[in-house]
């Protein structure tokens, strides 16, 4: 049997949804479960293997451990909240269905070794997220669930024809495979325009999941409306599960050489750019966070176009980005239930008020930022580095000018919130540290990913990274 | 070209001529009927995935899309007039203007004789649904361009006979479309008191 079919054990804690003080149990029960084998798939004795549907191959068993543990951090928030507030919809029967089924999907997007397999499980992460980003007391949610319902479907429906396009193999009929790992050794045709769309097709059709420009508009919106856990549970599980399939069509040989590889520089550097401009003008904590994730996802597009030596930069970059939007996405969530407001300068002495919430904010927001000892600022380092060699200069001033502007624009409209006056007076009950530990779990992560990675963490890194081209 | 594909690019066209939502769920059920017909003819019911094929293109997408949709409006008392794309001469050129890319798209690509009208037709529908989502203010129009969208992908791979047709896909794919479509009847419904008040911009 293949070992990656344990991780649809998730599925019998759906037996345990009902009342309302089980349900956010039995979300945090499914996904520890899910986490631990995870886990022992990633770095046990697992023979990673491949058959015609499933993998566990480096790129599966790194990415599981990404969206499993920051899966957890999410589902423990969203406990907390449901234990603390009964009033919320957290501990809903509809929540902990559609939360255990888009975590059994997630993992089968990240495991599947087939291209239909990847696409369907994608698409019911997003059938399924899409109902959770409605909440009844924001009539506004709605709208923004729709939205994004609409642009998961078209995003998904372009790559479908990006992989037909791929499988189309001209004129002579032929069919290419659907298995991604027979896809990865395929030489690469010379001169086929069908593989050449498709590559396009997938780049557009997966970067609009990612939030990449041109098609970025749901994002902002649907990370704003959306209740905390589910705006943590989009940056920081969905996107990684479609940066896994992004990764895998990158692995077949010749995807960057087309349109494919300039599409990525340019779409990353549209979409940094217009991140920049949008947290210039944003006085909302959640929007900032959410237009700085567009940013992220432009550095993360530039690198996979440069590929080769940014691509261990790229994974460090994108597996830290996971936690820091976990951090700073579930921190926003307590800043909203003490403030009941987003609006960054309606609060104020964060640090003094909330101090654990501020200690969180002030470290996710240096991470953000790509400050040392972060893995984010090393992987940042790599992607630029491998940009100037690679000689795109235009490229390397762009990047560098638009990290520069979210940088002074991040650091004016956060920072105040941290350190300067409380600007409504109240007394705050004192702080548990407990709700606050799969945060600090996620931090001791992604300090490690810049100070010091384990021999077998490292080792998963560079497999991927050699999978998309790395010497 | 087929007669049957000929009578698909024209149910295309026409519901965004005719500003009715009526016209335009029978717009859906033709092209589903039409795909199902297509499907039928060139390869018959031989297989478990042909089967499943046949009652996705026949039975969900020419019956049971159309008339969910149509129960929900109907129990708004939603108005007979519904444009899916802007009524006036621009819109109506870049419907026509998408039919000639979609054809000229066809011409220009590498393929077997016998998928050029296919492709032709898909690349066509798949034009038209953009422009319905990228034009469409109101969530009914929004809903008819996910379906078109759709429609449009489902017509691309019927344009070759598929070698890998595992049952288990095309289940999982109509599970996928009828999620899809409870999806946005609950919108439908709830989004806006009538269900045809403008939705939030779509792609």
């Amino acid at each position: 049997m293949n070992p990656a079919l344990w991780l649809l054990t998730p599925l019998l804690f759906l037996v345990l949804v009902g009342p309302r003080r089980r349900n956010a149990l039995a979300l945090v029960a499914a996904a520890t479960v899910e986490v631990i084998v995870a886990t022992v798939i990633a770095i046990g004795d697992v023979d990673p293997g491949a058959d015609a549907l499933l993998t566990t191959d480096a790129t599966a068993r790194l990415f599981l451990l990404v969206i499993d543990w920051a899966f957890v951090g999410v589902v423990v928030y969203a406990w907390n909240r449901a234990r603390v507030d009964t009033t919320r919809p957290e501990a809903s029967a509809r929540r902990a269905y559609l939360g255990i089924a888009f975590l059994v999907a997630m993992n089968v997007v990240v495991i599947a070794n087939h291209v239909l397999l990847a696409w369907l499980a994608l698409e019911v992460t997003s059938l399924t997220a899409a109902p959770q980003i409605t909440q009844a007391s924001l009539p506004g949610s709605r709208g923004a669930a729709w939205r994004y319902l609409v642009f998961s479907i078209v995003g998904l429906g372009l790559a479908s024809l990006g992989f037909w396009c791929l499988g189309h193999g001209g004129a002579d009929g032929a069919h290419a495979s659907m298995r991604f790992d027979v896809l990865a050794q395929t030489p690469a045709p010379t001169d086929d325009p069908w593989r050449d769309l498709g590559f396009a097709l997938l780049v557009l059709g997966l970067g609009t999941k990612l939030g990449l420009a041109p098609m970025y508009s749901w994002l902002p919106e649907t990370y704003d409306e959306a209740p905390a856990a589910v705006t943590a549970m989009l940056a920081a599980v969905q996107f990684n599960g479609t940066l896994v399939l992004l990764v895998r069509v990158l692995q077949i040989p010749g995807a960057r050489d087309g349109v494919a590889g300039d599409a990525l520089l340019v779409l990353g550097l549209a979409s940094m750019a217009v991140s920049a401009g949008s947290i210039l003008a944003t006085r909302n904590i959640k929007r900032l966070v959410a237009y700085a994730s567009i940013n992220h996802a432009g550095v993360i597009a530039i690198g996979l176009g440069l590929g080769g030596e940014a691509a261990y930069g790229v994974l460090l970059y994108a597996v830290s980005n996971a936690f820091i939007k976990a951090i700073l996405f579930l921190s926003i969530g307590h800043i909203e239930q003490h403030y009941q407001t987003k609006q960054m300068r309606d609060v104020g002495g964060l640090i003094k008020d909330l101090p654990y919430t501020g200690l969180f904010l002030m470290v996710g927001t240096f991470a953000l930022l790509g400050f040392p000892p972060f893995g984010s600022f090393l992987g940042e380092l790599l992607i630029l580095s491998a940009l100037a060699a690679s000689g795109q200069m235009l490229v390397f001033a762009g990047f560098c000018a638009v990290i520069a502007t979210t940088f002074i624009a991040t650091g004016r409209s956060v920072f105040p919130m941290i350190w300067g006056e409380s600007r409504i007076k109240a007394t705050w009950s004192r702080q548990r540290l407990l709700p606050h530990l799969p945060k600090l779990v996620l931090l001791i992560a992604l300090v490690m990913m810049g100070l010091y990675l384990p021999a077998s963490f490292n080792t998963l890194f560079r497999e991927v990274a050699a999978s998309m081209g790395s010497r | 070209m087929s007669t049957a594909l000929v009578v698909f690019v024209l149910v295309l066209l026409l519901p965004l001529f005719l500003a009715s939502w009526r016209v335009s769920l029978v717009g859906l059920a033709s092209q589903g009927a039409i795909m199902a017909w297509l499907a039928y003819d060139r390869d018959g019911v031989t297989t478990v995935a042909d089967g499943v094929r046949l009652v996705d293109l026949g039975l969900v997408r020419s019956l049971i899309v159309p008339v969910a949709l149509y129960q929900v409006m109907r129990a708004r008392g939603t108005s007979a007039r519904n444009d899916v794309i802007a009524p006036n001469l621009v819109s109506w050129t870049l419907a026509l203007t998408a039919v000639l890319v979609g054809f000229r798209f066809a011409a220009h690509m590498p393929l077997p004789d016998s998928e050029r009208p296919f492709v032709a037709a898909a690349a066509s529908a798949l034009l038209l649904a953009m422009l319905v989502l990228a034009s469409s203010e109101r969530v009914f129009s929004q809903v008819v361009g996910v379906f078109r969208f759709e429609n449009a992908l489902a017509l691309f791979e019927l344009s070759r006979p598929e070698p890998e047709a595992e049952p288990g896909f095309r289940i999982g794919l109509l599970v996928v479309l009828a999620a899809t479509l409870g999806l946005a009847r609950w919108y439908l419904r709830t989004l806006t008191p009538t269900g045809d008040a403008p939705a939030p911009e779509a792609p």
